[in-house]
This record gives structure tokens, sequence and C-alpha cells, in this order.
């Protein structure tokens, strides 16, 4: 029963949010003097078959690069790096598979695991110079965006396929593509066969940060590291191996975009996801099934937003304002909800007190 | 560059450059541009990049020729412009939505769009699409409208080369990618070309995929200030909007400046002016109008279309009468370039 | 109750109510000018709500304040100040690297300034009150009493006339107990007014004029010193007898349990050391008193035997075994447990349920978990034994230990840590801030437990509880073991001025 109260009221705070920065979205829209009803009309009409596609294809990067971001969070880590290292990352991986060492799915595996090393280590650069020298990850991890930019587009000069004013590595050879899912009927486009990735890198969180010994750890250090510390968890180790993690998921972000769609890493492979996850994780508030809805929600809006200058004459970037509104909100929210749970939970207390000292005076009176 | 089969456009192109922006190519019309500026069928798509109309530069560039094509042909028109970090699928659904409105033809505006441009074309096979900057997407239904920039570059260069008094000039990119690093290199293959000796100073103002070295003018001012200092004395800037603090810190340094794509004599305020020793012009607004009235004449471009410098789709501009002295060398060069006896090199 | 003179403070039928608990309920209480006024009861009965109402931190929602015969309504504790009265808090206000002089200013610029006319001012009222205290010294370089007395005069210097101190004595020792009662004493012949909130009844009887009594929220029964004992005060408070915590026969073995030789620590940030060449032997079956002023290296001793400071020097020996390069989890492991001294930092996940707090500190262990997984109906079953035979109070094992009560909550730990059979427990302040029934039942577990061998290593600021369940107590001062005394034959006043460095009683 109790439960039961707490999940709806968990439920209503991001729905609240969505309400909230619908409206206030509204209010800056008829400030600019823009079509309300046009701009609504169009972002929630009922998606096309293949946009459902986009945005179920786009809902699966986003989920991932939210994750690298939530297993950060839950032990109180800012990894505001996941943007670099998903980059860095998906550049390694294009360039591994590109150069088909190792023949069709063995190359898939190789460039994975080359994907979530080189994302691992560079978040790990940043773990252990908090480890050992104390320099705050958010710090560290911002300077590693900015050297991961400066290094990839390095390497990607030298080693790209010249003779276009769009400098990529070199293609996947077809043999290791990962095939698309036609699933959704109507659409011409495919849903990228790696969105299992994204399905399996969930049930994996999931499973780490609720069942082992682990994610306990990880989530009590995250809790309290004082109450950590004295627990006997060793906190630094912990850092390591949150970053290292938190690097190696975000590693996979750009897995499904190189081996569904562009086949190669290139000047216009997808930047700021990283950004967008740590948004995406805020919005679900790091539960596996939270970010889930959360990624599909800003695939959704992005997605539907596309059309906005063509039927409403307003930039898509209107639908910018309105993910970064909800998710004020819904940390607004949260925060209402959790006081509003933790006032309930305290008032039951105090009941079952009353109840203990009522029997109390009844077996003594 | 590619040497692949090409229409080249002469003097089309020339007779739409701007009466007043002056180029030294009055090659004459070919076309009367005084169409009746009626009602026509044609509705035209355009897809910007990341900043669309209204980012002073390339976007607006293109935007610019489509004004003037509906300003002469009365065609209608819709515009709708990339978002910073969207995906590759935006790009197609941009795409996709302009030719399923039946907008025909559709124009990317970018290298950004070739991949777009290659998946979308065979699904719309009766649209036309205009690609720019590109030769990416190559298809029956698809124009790419690309430009020389190098040997546009090339011309400033030697202008650069011929009025520095230090022997050292600079050149600032917004960008590291290969489209800039072409002006880069044909830039310093013209200051060569006249000073054997000269130092080019090279900077690029941020690295892909940050692309906002295009849109910057705090950063394009450091970078030329720091040039300037190090005894530069003409900087040529491929750097879009930052372009305007590369002006600022010439006109600071009691330096020269290059502008690019348009003729920027003419865009910055008027107490810059003087120090914009020229403009390698980008004639993104040709190319964009010429597309469309090809269109509308019937027989629409397809295949790579180089707007070259015969044709004025690249060219060196003379507003502020900086290079009438050395303008006869610099039109010297760009015979030789046209005539195949100097052959600009694409990078660097 | 004499209406001659208008009274210091009249509170009528106050009553405050937060969700599902009603915190005070038809409180009435009369406070004269010029006495001093012992408010007491237990932890949790409604003391601080009725000052923060009387401070105007919280506002009532029924009932009235007459201050000086006026009646007064406060919105913020701004308005209490403008009538005259001043509260200095439990937990001091001060920053350190102020000056005596910055610190009282701070905020009251207005007054006198801060300058020549502040400083004048400043010494006025020291020497007014007798107040021993240089308005230039750097408050890190006073002691506890003093920094008490500059919140004092923070508060006189602000124009009160009536001053709530909130369980003053807590920080103190004995010696410096009497100092602050003949402060008291002179702010009286001056003519001040004093509240004074506390649950030490000795003290209470010592110093104050009148005593009301709180329980439950509400007011029982003001008496004066004369009339009562402590003892008739501890029924008011609790309904009941007070309890004891004096042991019983001795059950100390000669196995040597814990062998602490030549630990020190050094302090990382500089200064002097933290710990120096501490040596101690616990046996099974005993416990071992560490008597200390907080802050005297005791937490530090903790922590190195916890291996969560590791020691330059000196070995640890656990039943013979040397454990001094062990991790803490490898400690926890063999059999050593830990009720820290301050349980919202580190005993309890405050925002986690309760059996996700039995887990903590036992991660590595049945019925927590198992090969790697945490296995949650082990430890939802262990939570639920800890809950009924520890007596904590709580609708269930999903409630947050936050919504705890401090007693159920030190409850809890006190079951964890007892679970696994320790071999050793270490015991910091195991009943501070907890009421005097979960106290009972603390000190019952911690001696049965002592009956069935462990050893035990516990260090409290309550004298009372130090003397009651040790066998043997050690002084510490300075980070190092300065003496021991018998506590079957000291005193609290004793203990008190062996904790200062004064001569250790043979």
């Amino acid at each position: 029963m109790i439960r039961v109260r707490s999940m709806l009221m968990t439920m209503a705070a991001p729905i609240l949010a969505v309400a909230l920065a619908v409206l206030i979205t509204t209010v800056v829209l008829l400030a600019a003097g823009d079509p309300v009803g046009r701009v609504w009309g169009t972002i929630f009409s009922e998606p096309r078959p293949r946009n459902i596609v986009n945005i179920i294809n786009s809902g699966s990067v986003l989920y991932l690069s939210a994750l690298a971001a939530a297993v950060g969070f839950r032990m109180g880590l800012f990894n505001i790096g996941v943007d670099g290292q998903y980059r860095i990352a998906a550049f390694a991986a294009a360039y591994v598979a590109g150069q088909a060492w190792v023949p069709g799915i063995l190359n898939i595996a190789l460039a994975i695991l080359t994907a979530m090393l080189v994302g691992a280590m560079w978040a790990g650069i940043a773990g252990l110079l908090k480890v050992t020298r104390g320099i705050s990850e958010v710090i560290s991890t911002i300077m590693l965006n900015a050297i991961a930019t400066a290094l990839v587009a390095w390497m990607l000069r030298s080693v790209a396929v010249p003779g276009s004013n769009n400098i990529t590595t070199t293609p996947i050879p077809e043999s290791s593509r990962v095939p698309g899912m036609a699933l959704i009927p109507g659409a011409h486009n495919e849903i990228y066969g790696f969105v299992f990735l994204a399905v399996a890198a969930g049930l994996f969180y999931w499973v780490l940060l609720s069942r082992t010994r682990f994610g306990f750890n990880l989530r009590a250090t995250g809790a309290s590291e004082s109450a950590a510390v004295a627990s006997g968890i060793d906190t630094k180790k912990m850092i390591l191996a949150a970053m290292l993690i938190s690097g190696a998921v975000a590693g996979l972000v750009g897995m499904p975009l190189l081996f569904g769609d562009s086949y190669s890493y290139g000047v216009t492979f997808q930047p700021g996801l990283g950004f967008a996850g740590i948004a995406v994780a805020l919005l679900g508030r790091n539960h596996p099934v939270g970010i889930a809805f959360g990624a599909l929600l800003f695939a959704f809006l992005n997605e539907q937003a596309n059309a906005l200058q063509l039927q409403a004459g307003v930039s898509a970037e209107i639908v910018k304002v309105m993910q970064g509104i909800t998710v004020l909100s819904v940390v607004i929210a949260y925060e209402v909800v959790r006081r509003a749970n933790r006032a309930a939970e305290q008032r039951r207390v105090a009941a079952e007190l009353a109840r203990a000292r009522a029997e109390a005076t009844e077996v003594t009176g | 560059m590619r040497r692949s089969a090409k229409i080249m456009i002469a003097g089309m192109a020339a007779s739409l450059v701007l009466a007043g922006c002056g180029t030294d190519d009055p090659d004459g019309p070919d076309t009367d541009p005084g169409t009746d500026p009626g009602t026509s069928e044609v509705k035209v798509g355009l897809a910007y990049d990341v900043g669309g109309r209204g980012d002073q530069s390339f976007n607006d560039a293109a935007a610019a020729g489509l004004d003037r094509a509906i300003a002469d042909f009365g065609v209608d028109s819709t515009e709708s412009s990339a978002i910073d970090g969207e995906p590759e699928s935006a790009r197609e659904e941009r795409l996709i939505q302009l030719a399923d409105a039946g907008f025909n033809p559709v124009i990317g505006v970018g290298f950004a769009y070739a991949g777009a441009v290659a998946k979308v074309a065979p699904q719309f096979p009766d649209t036309q699409f205009g690609l720019i900057d590109s030769t990416d997407a190559m298809g029956d239904n698809i124009a790419n409208l690309v430009f020389p920039e190098h040997e546009g570059s090339f011309l400033v260069g030697a202008a650069a080369a011929l009025k520095s008094e230090t022997g050292k000039i600079g050149f600032i990119g917004g960008v590291n990618v290969p489209l800039i690093a072409k002006f880069e290199a044909g830039y310093a293959a013209g200051a060569l070309a006249v000073n054997p000796d000269i130092e080019i100073e090279s900077t690029y103002l941020t690295q892909p995929p940050d692309f906002s070295g295009f849109g910057d003018p705090a950063k394009g001012r450091t970078a030329a200030e720091g040039q300037f200092d190090a005894g530069a004395d003409v900087v040529y800037h491929a750097a879009g909007g930052s372009g305007l603090g590369v002006f600022q810190a010439a006109d600071t340094a009691g330096g020269l400046a290059i502008g690019v794509d348009s003729d920027q004599y003419h865009t910055v305020p008027s107490e810059l002016q003087d120090v914009i020793l020229t403009s390698m012009l980008k004639q993104v607004d040709v190319a964009v109008y010429d597309y469309i009235k090809s269109f509308i004449d019937g027989s629409p471009l397809s295949g790579e279309v180089v707007f070259g410098l015969e044709a004025g789709g690249v060219d060196y501009s003379t507003s502020g009468g900086l290079v009438d002295d050395i303008a006869d060398q610099l039109d010297e060069f760009k015979r030789q370039i046209i005539a195949g006896e100097i052959t600009v090199p694409d990078s660097m | 109750m004499s209406d001659e003179t208008p009274v210091a403070v009249r509170l009528t039928g106050i009553g405050k109510r937060f969700p599902g608990v009603i915190a005070n309920d038809d409180v009435n209480l009369t406070v004269h000018p010029g006495t001093v006024h012992a408010v007491v009861g237990e932890n949790g009965a409604g003391k601080s709500t009725l000052m923060k109402i009387l401070y105007g931190v919280q506002a009532p929602d029924s009932g009235t304040i007459e201050v000086e015969g006026n009646q007064v309504s406060f919105s913020s504790p701004a308005d209490a100040i403008d009538v005259g009265i001043g509260m200095v808090f439990q937990h001091f206000q001060l920053a350190d690297n102020f000056t005596v002089l910055e610190n009282i200013v701070l905020g009251a610029e207005k007054l006198h300034g801060t300058g020549e006319r502040a400083r004048r001012r400043i010494r006025e009222l020291a020497s007014a009150y007798g107040f021993a205290i240089n308005p230039d010294a750097l408050v890190e370089h006073l002691g506890v009493g003093a920094r008490q007395r500059v919140e004092i005069l923070k508060v006189l210097y602000r124009g009160a006339r009536i001053i709530i101190l909130d369980e003053p004595t807590a920080v103190l020792v004995p010696q410096e107990v009497d100092e602050l009662f003949d402060n008291l004493r002179e702010l009286k012949a001056e003519g001040l007014t004093v509240i004074f909130i506390s649950h030490k009844l000795d003290e209470v009887l010592k110093v104050a004029d009148e005593i009301t009594v709180i329980r439950r929220g509400t007011t029982v029964d003001t008496v004066v010193p004369a009339d009562v004992t402590a003892r008739d005060l501890a029924t008011l408070m609790v309904g009941s007898e007070l309890p004891s915590p004096a042991t019983e026969v001795s059950t100390v073995t000669d196995q040597v349990l814990l062998e602490v030789s030549g630990v020190g620590l050094v302090d990382p940030h500089g200064g002097r050391d933290l710990l120096t060449d501490i040596r101690f032997t616990i046996h099974r079956g005993e416990v071992l008193g560490i008597a200390g002023v907080e802050g005297n290296g005791q937490s530090e001793l903790v922590e190195v035997i916890m291996g969560i400071r590791h020691s330059p020097a000196g070995t640890i020996r656990l039943a013979g075994r040397e454990i001094s390069d062990e991790s803490t989890t490898r400690r926890r492991e063999t059999g050593i447990g830990y009720i820290p001294e301050d349980r919202h930092r580190h005993g309890l996940l405050l925002d986690s349920p309760l059996w996700e707090n039995r887990i903590l500190g036992h991660q590595t262990r049945p019925p927590c978990s198992r090969r790697g997984f945490i296995d949650r109906a082990g430890a939802r079953a262990d939570t639920e034994r800890i809950v009924t035979s520890y007596d904590v109070r709580t609708p269930g094992i999903d409630t947050h230990a936050r919504a705890l009560s401090g007693g159920n909550q030190q409850k809890l730990i006190v079951g964890r840590e007892m679970s696994g059979d320790p071999v050793l427990l270490i015991a910091a302040h195991p009943t501070r801030g907890v009421d005097v029934g979960a106290q009972a039942a603390i000190w019952d577990h911690i001696k049965t437990a002592r009956r069935k061998g462990l050893a035990v290593l516990l260090i409290s600021a309550d004298l009372d509880e130090l003397i009651g369940l040790s066998d043997r107590i050690a002084v510490m001062l300075r980070g190092a073991l300065v003496g021991e005394v018998d506590p079957r034959t000291v005193t609290p006043t004793q203990l008190g001025s062996a904790m200062t460095g004064a001569e250790v009683p043979a």
C-alpha cells in the first residue's frame, strides 16, 4: 500500500514537470508572438512510422549516455566527461573496425571492447586525478572533454580518408555492420540492431547497482561517504571503479550510430550526446526504467521538433528550452515529493510510537 | 580536387554579382536577371546548417541567393535549419519533410548534408536536390554545387603578400576541417608565389565537432591579436561570424584583414571598413540562385557544378580601393590559374 | 506565584504540532525576572520546540506569549531580540578565525560600530557580569567554556534581558560548569533573567530558582529546588524510575583480546601529534572506558583501531593476531563491532531503508551478502530480528533511517553491531542524545554481551555512564593516555579534574 502510494508520487513528479515545462514554454512562445497552438499541435502530433524509428534509435543512444552519467551520480560523482569519453571511444572503435583486422562479428566485438576500454581509460584519468590529487572530477572531466576534442580532431586528420569535405575514418566493411530491424510497419528506415546493446546495458546497470555488493558500496558511498568509510568501504577504490564503469558505458554511446548508421567516425558524427545524457539521467532519477522514459521523451521531443520550422515557423531550438525547463522542474518536483514522502514517513513513525506507547500504558495501567 | 565531369558555368553567375559590390570581372550578362517577378509554381526548400539564416556567414549567403530568386521569380520557399548536436537522422528527416511537402528543388546548405542527401534523394526521384560544398552524394537528381576556394584564396594570399611590409602574414580558420584547410592552402600558395620567403602564421579557432569557431568573434579577435603581436600585418580569416573579431583586432593593431565569402567591406560596421584589404568571394548566393534558376528554366543542374574563378564563383573583391594598385598583378594570377598555368594546391 | 511585579516571560496554552506529532500541547510557563528558571525534560519531550517558539524561530499554533507584561508575537528571531530575548545554542555559532570582538559585532554592526566603541562596550559588559575575556583574542584559541562566554556576551551585546541557554553544560567539564554557574549568578544579580534548558538534574538543582518539568510536550509541574530531590525530578520527567548504568559482578577474564601498543598519529595538517604512544589492553569480558574532554584524541584512537586511519608506528593485536595492516572491512570481519560517535555521519545511511542500513558494515558477510551479491531476503529477515529484539520502534524495515528518533536509530546500530557475535565492541558515546528508555536498553545490551565475554572499548562524555559501565577507566589528554582510575572509587568530580590534566587520584 505504502509502496504503491510512494510509486504513484514518484510518477507524479515527472508528469508534473513536463506539464510545467509545457506551461512555461507556452509563456515563452506567447511572449515571442509565436503560434502556440501550432507548436504544440506539431510536437504532440502522432509521430509517423519513420519518426518512431528515429525516436527509438536516438532514444537508445541517449539512454546509454544517461546510464554512463547515472553510474557516477549514484555515488555522488559528476562525470561531465561522458561527452569526451564517448567521442574518443567512438573514434577509436571506428578506426579499429575500419581496419578490419579480424573478420565479421569478431571485428564488432573487438571494436566494442576498444570503445569500452578507451572510454574507461579516459574517464579513469579523472578518477586517478581525484583519488591521488584530490582534483574535482567536474573540473578534470571538463578539461578532458576539451582535450578529447583536440585529440580526436588531430587523430582523425592523421587517419582520415582524403578527398572530401567531411573527413572520416575508413568505413567499416559491410560484413561488420550491424543490420537494422524493420520492426515498425510502414517505415523505410530501420531500428538499430544495437538497440539491444542499450537494453543490455540497462539490465547490467540495474543488477550491478541494486543486487551486487559492489553496487551497494557504490550507493552507500554516494549516500554518505563518511558512513561508507566507517563501514569499511575503500572509497578511493570506489571512485576509481565508478569512473571506469561510467567511462566504459560512455564508450558504448557511439556504437549504435557507428555500426547502424554512419559506419565511420567523421566530423559530422553526432556531438553533444554526453551533455544530453546528464539531463536524461536527472530526468530519469538515475533509475534504469526512469532513464528509459526520459531518453524516449527527449528523443520524442527532438524528433517532433524537427517539423516545427516547417509547420509553425518556430525554431526547433524552442524544444531545447522545453527540455531544460523539464529537467529543472523535475529536479524541483522530485525534491518536493521527497520531502512529502519524508513527512509522511515521519507521521507513520510517530503514529507507530503513539500506538506502542498507548499499548504500554494499557498494560501497565 | 576531383577532376570528374563537371559543368563550368561561365558568365551566368558573374552577371548576378551585386552591382556596387564591384568585381573586376564584368564579363557582361548572359542572362537577363530581370525575369518577371510574378508568381511561380516552384517551391524551394532550403535546409541550413547549424546557425541558419542570420549567421552573418555561410548560411546567410545561401539565404541571400534564395531571397534574390524570390524577388526575381516569385518562387515559394520554406527554410529550416539544423540545431546543434542533432543526429544524422534529423538532417534526413528535414529533407524528407521538405520533399514530402512538395518542395522542389530542395537545397542542403553545407557538406554536413551529404549523408542525408545520399539517403533521401533516391527516395524522392522526382525531387531535385542541391548540395553545397560536397561531392560525397552523387546522383541523377543531385547537384553538387562546389567552389574552388583554394583558387580564390590564392588571389587574396597574393594580395596579402604584396601588401605586407613585415614579411609576415596570418591565416585564421574557423574550424579545423578540410574545407577550411582548402582556404589556407590556396592562401599560402598565393603568398609564396609573390614572396617565397614570406612567413605565414596559421590558427584554427576550434576543432570539430566544436563548430563554435564559425560564430565566436571573441575567439577570432584573440587569435588575430596574437598574430598581429607576432608581427603579422595582414590576416585572412575563413571563420564566418568570428571574422568580426579579426577585423577589430586589425583595427586596434593598425593592420589589414581579408574577409571571406561575401564582400565584407559592405557587411562590417563602417568604422572597420578601412582595415579590409579585400575579401575572398565565395558566391554561395550565386550558386543557390543559379541552381533555382536552372530548375525554373526546365534544365536543373545535376552532377558536380563548379563555381570557379572564370565564372566569378570565387574571386577577390575591390571595394575600398586598397587593392587598386595591385589589381593588375592579381588579375594576371587569375588568368594564369584559369589557363591552367598555375595549379593551386587544395590541401596543406 | 506573585503578580506584583510583571513577570519576565509568561507562556499560556502554547501548542505546536508537526505533521503527525504534537511537539507542544498546552504549555504554561511563568518566569520571574531576575531568576534562573530551568526547563527540564527528556530528549524529545518538547523543550527545544518550546524554546524555538519563544525565540521566534517557529510560530505556535495556539497560545500566547507575554514578555514583561506585554503580549507579543514573533515572526522571526529578530522580533524576539527586539523585545530583549537572546538565545545561546548548544552548538556554538562562532567563526573560529575571527576575534571575540569580530564575532560579537558580526550582524550587530549598527549598535556600536565595529571599532573602539564596540570594544569599550564589550569590556563594560564583561566586567559588569564578571566575564574574563579579551575582546581581541582569536576564537580558535579559546577553550569551550570561554567560547560559551563569548556566545553569552554576544546575546548581551544585542541588549538581551532574558537569556535562553540550550543545554549549556553538555559540552563542559565539571569545573567549567561551576564557572558557568558563577556567571549565571552574576547575570541574575544584575537583574537579568535566565532560562536554562537541561536534562542534567543535579546541575539544575544547583543553579535554578525554579524548575519547570516538561513531559511529552506538556508542562507537568513547576517546582522549587529546595522541595525536591533529583529522583523526584526524574520521576516527574519520565514518569517512572530512573535507570542506572551500574554493572554488577566483574566478568573480566585473563585472556587479552585487544592489545594496542605504541600507536601514534601525526596531524596531516601539521601541528601537534594527534596520538602519542598509546598502549593498553582489553581482556575478554572487560569494559575499558576512555575518559577525556572531547577532542583529545578519542575519535582518532577509535579510527586507528577501526583501520580508518593508519598509525605509522606501533601494533594492534586482536586475540593475538596482528591487525595493524588490515583493512577496515577485514577488521570488521574478524569481529569488531563499531558504534560510531556520530550516528548520522558515520553510522547510518539516513535516506536508505532500515534493511539497507543493516547491510552497512556487513556487506561481506552473511546474512547480508553471498558471493558478491546482496542477499536481500537475508538482510531483510535479519533486520526484522533486530527490530524485534532491540525494540526499534518503526512501522517497518522499509522506513528510512532518517524518520526514526535518535534512540531508535541508535538501537538499530547497536543491534547491527552486535550481530555476527563480535569479540570486540567499540562504543563511542553509545547513548548520546538518546532518551532514557533507549539508554537503559543499550546499557543492558552492552552488559549482557560483556557477560558473554565481549571486550568493550567505551568512549563517553557522560561520566556517570563511564563510571557505571567500565571495569577500568583510562584518562586521555592531548592524544595520550595519562593515567588510569578505578571506577569503583572515583567520583565524577575527580574524574573531571583528571580529564583537565590535574593530578590523577591514585
